[in-house]
Parts: C-alpha cells; sequence; structure tokens
C-alpha cells in the first residue's frame, strides 16, 4: 500500500514536462490492438405478449397481446483517430431509443439523439365525450340532468378512451475544442408530447372528467463557452427554454342541466411561457491547502403572456372589461453560490458554503372580477398574487481523519426563507449533523449519521390565514415550525478479493410539528436497504436485495371551522425484493441472467372524527417482474437469443375501485379500475457481429 | 487500544502531518526510490493482462492515437499514465517474492481515493464543473472508478438505459423507492437519474442539475412553469411539497393521499374540511371529496390557473 501511495504521489508531483522527459522512444506499443474501422453488433427477434393491458406498455411500449417486432444494436467507427458510434434501443417498440455520436476527439464532437416514452395511465376508461374542432362534444342523444342518475342515455353513450400519451425528444448538440483553453458547446432539443390525460371541467356543483387533448412542444436550448485559466476553469452559458401548448382553451358541453348559456364551458389551459438564463460558474484550485474556490452565477427571465379567456363563455353574463390583455407575467430568478473547500492539514477538510435563491414574480397585479363556473358573477374584486420568495443557505462542514480507520465529520447549516404574500414571511432552520467513518479493514466499513435540526418562523400571520379564508389555527407544513430528528447507520463489507459483499443501512427521520393544532402534526419516516452480492465462481454470481421503507404521518383538521375535531394517521408502507444470477462460464456456449423483483405497497388511514374511529380500506399494490435472458453463442459471430419476461402488477385504490362512470351523483368520472394484470412476454432472436468481436493483441 | 497509545498515535501522525506540511522537498528527497517506468509500456503490460476486459480501452475513448491527450496518444504513457509507472511491478520476481504493486482503481484499492481521482481529473478537470467541489460526492470521497468503467468501450454510467443500476450500487433507498407503483419511469431504464441530478456539479443541496428544484421540474413539466395569473402558492416555491419524485405509494407521485394531503393546508371557511373516511366509499354513501380525483375533481387547475376567473383553481 505504501508503495503504491508513494507511486501515485510522485506522479502527481510531476508536472506534465516531467512526464514527458520519461523515455517513451522503445515504447512501440505493438502489441496494441489499436482499431481502424467498424465494429458492430445488431440484435433483432421478435417477442410474444400474451395479453393486453395498456398499463404493461407503460415506458414499455408493450401495451398490446401479440408479436412484436425489435431491433437493438450498437456499433463504432473508427479510422486515423476519427470515431463515429450508433446506438440504438427498442426501434420497433413506442420507447425507441436512437442516439449517433462522432468526434475527432480533441477537436470537435457531435451527437445526436432520439427517444420516445409511452407514458400509458389507464385503458378501462370510458367517456361520452367526442372530441371535434376543440370542443369534447356530448352525444346528439345525451339528455342532460341534475345528479348522474339522471343521464338516461349515459349507458349507450359510453366509448373506452384510453388515456396515453407519448413524450418524444430529440437532442442535437455539438463542441468544438478550440485549444486546451477554450471550448465552445451548444445543445438543442425539442421535446413533445401528444395524447390524452384527464382534467375535470366544473360547472356550480357539479364536475365531469374529461378526456383531454394535450398537445405540448419545448424547445431548449443550451450553449456555452468553457475556458481554462491556470488551474481553474470558466463557464460562460445561456440557456432557454419555450414552451408551447397548441390547445388554449378546454372547451366542454357539460352533460348535467345548466342555465341558459351555460352549456358549453371553458377552462384555460396551461400557457405558452419562456425561461431564459445566463451563468458563469467557475473553480479554482490552488495549492494553498489545497483549496477550491467554486462559483455560480445566474441571472433568469420567465415570461408568460398567453391572451386571456374572457371572464365567462356564458353569452347570457354581461362581460366585464378585463384589466389587461395578457398577463405580461414577468418572474426573475436569482441564483447565486459560493463554496470553499481546503486542507488545511492533510487530516482535514473543511467545507464553507453559501447559496442564494430569489424568485422575484413581478407580474402586475390587478383586480378581477370572477364569474363562478360560468353561472354568476361573484360581485366581488379579487387582485392577482404574485408570489416571491428569497431563500439563503450557509452551511459549514468538517471532516477529520483522526485515524487511519477512524474519519469524523460534522457540520452546520442555515436555512432563511423569505416570503411575500404567505402567512409566513420570515423563516428559518438550523441543522446540525454529524457523521462517523471506520474502517478498520479495507473491506470493511461502518457509517453512523445523525443530527436534528429546528425551523423556525418569525410568526404564523393569522390575519393573513383569515383574510385567505383559512382557520387561523390551520400550519401549512411547509411554513409549519418543525423539529426533526434524523440518523443513519450504514455497514459494508465489500472487497475485490473476496468474493461476498454485503450492505445494510437503515435511516430513521422523526417530524414533529409540535406548534400545529390544524394540518400536519407529525411524520416519521424509517427506511431500509440489505444488499448481498456473491461471485460463487468466475462464471456464476449472484444477488439479492431488499429494501423497506415505513412513514407514519398525523394531522389534525376541523369539519367545524374551529378547533380541531378530527385526525388522520397515514401509514404508508413499502417493500421491494430482489434476487438474480448471472452464469457466464469462461469458454463456455451461453450467457445467462435471471432477474427478479417483487414491490409491495400498502397505505393505511385511520381517520377518527369526534371520536369515531373508522378506517379505509387499504391502498395496495402489487407488483412482480421476473426476466430471463439468455444469449447461445452458435458461432463467432452469431448469438441466438431468448429472452423470458413476466410480469404482475395489481393494484387496490378506493378512489377508483366500484366508482363507474354515474357513481358519484354529481361527478361524471371516466370509470377508470385498479391495475391488474398477469403478462408473459417471450422473444426470440439473433444477435450478429460485425468486425472482430474479440480484441485480439497484434502479432 | 489503550487511552494513552492512542494520545500517543494521534501525536505521532500530528508530527509526521507537520513535517510533511513543512517540508516542501520531501518528495525530491524520495528521488532516489523513484519508481521506474516499464521498459516497453503498453507492451510489457500486455505480456500478462491480455484479457477482454483490459483489451476493451481499445475500444473506449482512451485509446485514439491521433488524440495526443489520451493515455495511448502519441508520446503519451500507455497503461502507466493511468496507472502509473510500472517498472517493478513488471519486473522479475524471485520465487516467494510478492510481485510489487501497482496503481488500482477500485473499491478495494489501498491508494486513497482522493489520490485515484487525481489521475483522471489531471485530464478531466473541465467534466467536473464548479459543483463537485464540496458536493456529497466530493466529501464523501467516492472515487471516479465507483460509477465510471474507463476501459469499457461503452461506460454503463453514460447510457441512460443502463445508468440508475450503477447509481443504485450506492443510492439503495432510492433504488426501492423507483419500485413503488407511480414513479418516474427509471426502473423501466427509460429515465435516468442525470435526468434530474448532476452527479458530477449542480450546487442545489441534492446536486440537480438545474439551479433549483423547480426548474429541473420544469426541464421536462415546462407547461406547470407559468408564471400563472392565479398561482397556488407551494407550486411556485417547490414541487416537492407535495410530491415525491422518486416514487410513492400514490398516483401522481404524490406524498400524501388525497384530500387529506390537500387538507394538510386548507381548512377553509364556507368548503369545510370535512373528515373523509369510510362512509364516503361507493357502498355507502360515495364522497365527491374522496372519490375519483378527490380534491381535483373541482379544483383541476392545482398548478395554477391562467383564466380570469380561476382564482379558486377550477378553470
Amino acid at each position: 500500500m505504501k508503495q503504491a501511495g508513494q507511486i501515485a504521489l510522485l506522479v502527481l508531483a510531476l508536472p506534465a514536462s516531467a512526464l514527458a522527459e520519461v523515455d517513451v522512444s522503445e515504447w512501440l506499443c505493438e502489441s496494441c490492438p489499436f482499431e481502424d474501422g467498424y465494429q458492430s453488433n445488431v440484435e433483432a427477434g421478435t417477442t410474444y405478449v400474451s395479453d393486453e393491458d395498456i398499463r404493461y406498455g407503460n415506458a414499455t411500449g408493450y401495451d398490446k397481446d401479440g408479436m412484436y417486432l425489435n431491433v437493438d444494436g450498437d456499433g463504432v467507427y473508427s479510422r486515423d483517430g476519427y470515431r463515429q458510434s450508433w446506438r440504438v434501443e427498442d426501434l420497433g417498440l413506442d420507447s425507441r431509443v436512437v442516439t449517433v455520436e462522432g468526434a475527432r476527439q480533441g477537436r470537435y464532437g457531435y451527437w445526436l439523439e432520439y427517444n420516445e416514452i409511452p407514458s400509458r395511465v389507464f385503458g378501462t376508461t370510458e367517456t361520452v365525450f367526442d372530441y371535434n374542432s376543440g370542443t369534447l362534444l356530448l352525444p346528439p342523444a345525451w339528455v342532460p340532468a341534475g345528479t348522474t342518475d339522471g343521464f338516461a342515455a349515459l349507458e349507450d353513450s359510453l366509448k373506452t378512451r384510453t388515456i396515453e400519451s407519448d413524450w418524444g425528444f430529440a437532442r442535437v448538440g455539438g463542441r468544438w475544442i478550440a485549444s486546451d483553453a477554450f471550448e465552445v458547446y451548444a445543445n438543442y432539443s425539442r421535446q413533445t408530447r401528444d395524447g390524452i390525460d384527464i382534467k375535470s371541467g366544473s360547472s356550480y356543483t357539479q364536475a365531469a372528467l374529461l378526456p383531454r387533448r394535450i398537445d405540448y412542444a419545448t424547445d431548449q436550448a443550451d450553449v456555452g463557452v468553457r475556458f481554462r485559466i491556470g488551474s481553474g476553469t470558466l463557464t460562460l452559458a445561456y440557456y432557454g427554454s419555450y414552451f408551447d401548448n397548441r390547445n388554449a382553451a378546454l372547451t366542454w358541453q357539460t352533460p348535467f342541466t345548466a342555465p341558459p348559456g351555460a352549456t358549453e364551458l371553458t377552462a384555460a389551459e396551461e400557457p405558452d411561457n419562456n425561461f431564459q438564463q445566463l451563468s458563469l460558474s467557475g473553480a479554482f484550485q490552488t495549492d494553498f491547502w489545497q483549496s477550491v474556490l467554486a462559483f455560480s452565477v445566474a441571472m433568469g427571465r420567465g415570461e408568460q403572456n398567453e391572451n386571456f379567456l374572457d371572464y365567462t363563455s356564458n353569452p347570457n353574463i354581461p362581460g366585464a372589461a378585463l384589466p389587461r390583455p395578457s398577463l405580461q407575467g414577468e418572474v426573475d430568478t436569482s441564483n447565486y453560490a459560493v463554496t470553499f473547500t481546503a486542507r488545511p492539514l492533510d487530516r482535514v477538510r473543511v467545507k464553507l458554503a453559501y447559496r442564494y435563491d430569489d424568485r422575484d414574480n413581478s407580474t402586475a397585479v390587478d383586480e378581477w372580477s370572477r364569474v363562478i363556473t360560468d353561472v354568476f358573477p361573484s360581485g366581488e374584486l379579487q387582485e392577482n398574487v404574485p408570489y416571491s420568495f428569497t431563500r439563503s443557505r450557509f452551511s459549514a462542514e468538517a471532516d477529520v481523519k483522526v485515524l487511519d480507520e477512524l474519519r469524523v465529520s460534522a457540520g452546520y447549516d442555515r436555512n432563511e426563507l423569505d416570503r411575500d404574500y404567505q402567512e409566513v414571511a420570515e423563516q428559518t432552520e438550523d441543522i446540525g449533523w454529524g457523521q462517523v467513518r471506520w474502517r478498520p479493514a479495507s473491506w470493511f466499513e461502518l457509517r453512523g449519521r445523525g443530527g436534528v435540526s429546528r425551523r423556525d418562523i418569525n410568526r404564523y400571520d393569522e390575519d393573513v390565514a383569515v383574510s385567505l379564508g383559512q382557520n387561523p389555527l390551520m400550519r401549512k407544513y411547509n411554513l409549519a415550525y418543525r423539529y426533526r430528528e434524523f440518523g443513519e447507520l450504514t455497514a459494508m463489507v465489500s472487497a475485490p478479493t473476496k468474493p461476498l459483499s454485503f450492505g445494510v443501512t437503515v435511516f430513521s427521520a422523526d417530524d414533529s410539528y409540535s406548534e400545529s393544532k390544524l394540518g400536519l402534526t407529525s411524520s416519521d419516516e424509517m427506511r431500509y436497504t440489505v444488499d448481498l452480492s456473491w461471485k460463487v465462481s468466475d462464471a456464476i454470481s449472484v444477488y439479492l436485495m431488499h429494501g423497506g421503507e415505513s412513514v407514519e404521518a398525523e394531522q389534525a383538521g376541523s369539519a367545524m371551522f374551529s378547533a380541531p375535531d378530527w385526525n388522520a394517521v397515514h401509514d404508508d408502507e413499502f417493500h421491494h425484493w430482489g434476487a438474480g444470477l448471472h452464469w457466464s462460464p469462461a469458454e463456455g456456449k451461453f450467457d445467462l441472467r435471471l432477474d427478479y423483483s417483487n414491490g409491495e405497497g400498502d397505505t393505511a388511514i385511520r381517520v377518527d372524527s369526534n371520536g369515531v374511529a373508522s378506517a379505509l380500506p387499504k391502498l395496495t399494490s402489487s407488483l412482480d417482474s421476473l426476466r430471463a435472458e439468455m444469449a447461445w453463442h452458435f458461432s463467432e459471430r452469431l448469438d441466438l437469443t431468448f429472452d423470458v419476461r413476466y410480469e404482475s402488477f395489481m393494484t387496490d385504490d378506493w378512489a377508483i375501485a366500484d366508482v363507474a362512470a354515474d357513481t358519484l351523483p354529481t361527478i361524471l368520472t371516466l370509470g377508470a379500475s385498479p391495475y391488474d394484470y398477469d403478462i408473459w412476454a417471450v422473444g426470440v432472436g439473433f444477435r450478429y457481429y460485425i468486425g472482430e468481436r474479440d480484441l485480439q493483441l497484434a502479432d | 487500544m489503550k487511552p494513552h497509545a492512542l494520545t500517543r498515535r494521534i501525536l505521532a501522525q500530528l508530527v509526521l502531518l507537520v513535517a510533511l506540511i513543512t517540508s516542501p522537498g520531501l518528495l525530491a528527497q524520495s528521488d532516489d526510490s523513484e519508481p521506474e517506468y516499464s521498459r516497453k509500456g503498453a507492451d510489457s503490460c500486455f505480456a500478462c493482462h491480455d484479457d477482454q476486459a483490459t483489451l476493451a480501452v481499445f475500444r473506449s475513448k482512451h485509446a485514439i492515437r491521433q488524440d495526443s491527450r489520451t493515455p495511448f496518444g502519441h508520446g503519451q504513457l500507455q497503461c502507466e499514465a493511468c496507472h502509473g509507472p510500472g517498472g517493478e511491478h513488471a519486473g522479475r520476481v524471485r520465487r516467494g517474492q510478492e510481485r510489487a504493486p501497482i496503481t488500482a482503481f477500485s473499491s478495494g484499492s489501498t491508494l486513497p481515493v482522493m489520490e485515484q481521482n487525481q489521475f483522471c481529473t489531471a485530464c478531466h478537470q473541465d467534466d467536473l464543473g464548479f459543483g463537485w467541489h464540496g458536493g456529497a460526492h466530493d466529501m464523501e470521497e467516492v472515487a471516479c472508478s465507483d460509477c465510471h468503467s474507463s476501459h469499457a468501450a461503452t461506460d454503463p454510467v453514460l447510457v441512460s438505459s443502463m445508468q440508475a443500476q450503477v447509481c443504485f450500487d450506492c443510492h439503495q433507498q432510492q433504488r426501492t423507492q423507483a419500485m413503488k407503483p407511480f414513479a418516474h419511469p427509471v426502473r423501466e431504464g427509460k429515465m435516468d437519474c442525470g435526468s434530474c441530478h448532476s452527479a458530477h456539479g449542480g450546487s442545489s443541496d441534492t446536486r440537480l442539475t438545474q439551479q433549483a428544484t423547480n426548474d429541473t421540474c420544469f426541464g421536462c413539466h415546462a407547461e406547470q412553469r407559468g408564471p400563472y395569473l392565479w398561482e397556488h402558492a407551494p407550486v411556485s416555491e417547490n414541487c416537492g411539497d407535495c410530491h415525491d419524485p422518486h416514487g410513492s405509494n400514490h398516483p401522481g407521485m404524490l406524498s400524501l393521499r388525497a384530500p387529506m394531503l390537500c387538507q394538510s393546508c386548507h381548512s377553509q371557511s364556507g368548503h369545510p374540511s370535512i373528515a373523509q373516511d369510510a362512509s364516503g366509499l361507493p357502498d355507502a354513501t360515495p364522497s365527491p371529496l374522496l372519490l375519483g380525483q378527490s380534491c381535483l375533481n373541482c379544483h383541476s387547475q392545482v398548478h395554477g390557473s391562467n383564466h380570469p376567473s380561476g382564482s379558486k383553481l377550477m378553470r
């Protein structure tokens, strides 16, 4: 060990010029298998999916039963220092990924990427609405009623409408390295999302869940120049993001009996907006205490100026004039950060950091005359509230290597948060923590970490709460006094020379909101993980993992708008098991992987209202996933591949279970059902290698 | 260890430290025993290390002859650029004698992490960015090689579909959370940790890719950015006030089930915060406050409304 350390010290201590003095004239690298030419592998195959369930297609693309053709692969072309690579995943599916990178290393590089992510939410949903020219229309024979049980034409009008959308990401970028000291880079990306999601549309006392069309596009640009100055780097960058929503309004015909003029209703969609930011960041190292000073300064502005809709789409309500035709919204952001790290002694490392974040919403305040759900004017003027906040954080940390095998760290953080227009104007949080790492041997480490934090507020302004119609006893959990204790214990056994590695972690955090009479009053969290991997032999390795999480939260409420008269206790549990095997005989004919994972979640909610206890049914989820992959090395260039997957996913959710379209008298739902599928997917294919599969030392 | 022995040991360490700090010529004094480089460079190494995992470096970006910055570039030190002088390691070994070690990069390496990393940062300093310094990975002394495979033709941590498994080796609690029924598509390999976190940089508490939590979320969810005419205060401040981005038992990755989540902050006059229990289920008196989308059955614009009549987030 001492010698290795000495070698490292010497190499690092040697300046580049000294390295250049090493005589390498006989270092001919004659046996080096430099690659010139093309090398790739292409895998093509077909997969049979046993059953159709749209949820199984979430992020995978396998949302229907039957056969799928698929192609994966990657390749590299190298010649005279030019290198181009490509990679394809799931080309035949809606989850495809294509990337291309090229570079003449040290001079320039470029990249292109396209990927899709299918979001598949519900396949069990039904609706009475048809989409036509921007409006969700009821069937011609629809019979409105005051409650859903009066919808005479409901049963004949329901049509299946899946809730799904497709995300697409396209990215192109490049880098030009002008010199060792100067580099320019640029990225442009376009992200799209189109499909259908769920949005409710409300009338006065009723609402309908709508299958809303979404059609979003976001263009983003990221351009920068990087300078290297001595032992430091500086990066000047621009970031711009431009969001475009092709739908400015959501318009629907209400299925409920409505006053004249209020049969077709309109809500605003998410407005077009943009955000631009200029930043300068850098890091400078000095030999003095091996210190590093790093900083970042970023100034940004967000704008939103979508034209407003009218106060109401009801022609029978005289329209008041809008204060202005669009928001002309502006939010300025400032983010500054500076970090200083140093090693004043060989065994002592310190860190000081400060961060400042400001969101200044300078959107003008006006008075607005609301029309309540397109039915009647509120008769009162209401001002918009442009929320702003300033957040700063100071942290100090020291790490001391007390002994070769013992390290002790401690730190203190101070957070300050000032807000406008909210119940709490000034909030602080003090956090103190300590950590001990004991490593008596290179293969064993024990780590304990713990601390406390206290969030204080200058005062909870009940006048502000009352002006917002709030019960003055309510303490919003993100604004409330909070005392937190947390601790984590980790043990790790790991050494490459030993075939076994083992790790266990336990984390606990208790939050007390002791000054809150209404709202969240406590939250206790416990997490643990166990991880075991065993290299049984050169050919076989196995792993086993387990993790769990438990959160118990308590809250108090008041139905009478006075003192607490009910409370609820939430028990959120989640457990995960994973196990697997990799078998790859050194000179064997195959490579086999088996992976199994299981996730079980449940949430129990107990409600005690005026002394009467009630428990909601458990919310549960259960996921079992098994995958077996085998490649049979048929020849030097050809592998036959076999892939078997099984997945079972079930949820029990009282929010949607047995809730048909007309179960709720005042809400027309989409009748979604909890998830429940068992699906097998079996694939066969081949992988063909082009170019040399294995590298051989040159003769 | 007895207390006085411990004290002696600490004092000895302190004396050694002071000597190291105050003796700039210490390294120079050790020139006599300076390790030597091998006689033939990589050709010496490959006499023994000819396995595919080692040779894969020739399919990586580290072995481009025409790029003089790479270890195998013209005039460079080949294997010994990273592994250090290997003269003694490659030399003859008498029977029974242990071969001299060479710098290794792995969890079992005897070389301190900071020194391992300096081999990498000698060339990759720019890749660290400003946020590495003082970040959790830096302070916890995570080695570059803990995440990166420098010999591999394709470094798994740089490929979206593989990256999370590398991160999960240490971040095991997040691996459990990614398995939850409502989570970003990390388990499926369609999103990586780097979509939100910058392992090398970022000055925010959790090393996010953007300056603030919300800015990071808006990278994909720009429709929520606003500013809206009618803002929902916590949305403007921190998406994490309501959402658990690593996964949740609840749809929308909410931290609690609605309506209780909303009732943690809202108890309005004229809109009482009524306890929602089993009496609101379909087999009793179905409650529009409990079932379907709960509060969002009416207040659908929970992220903000740009409608002039949208102050209650219903338009």
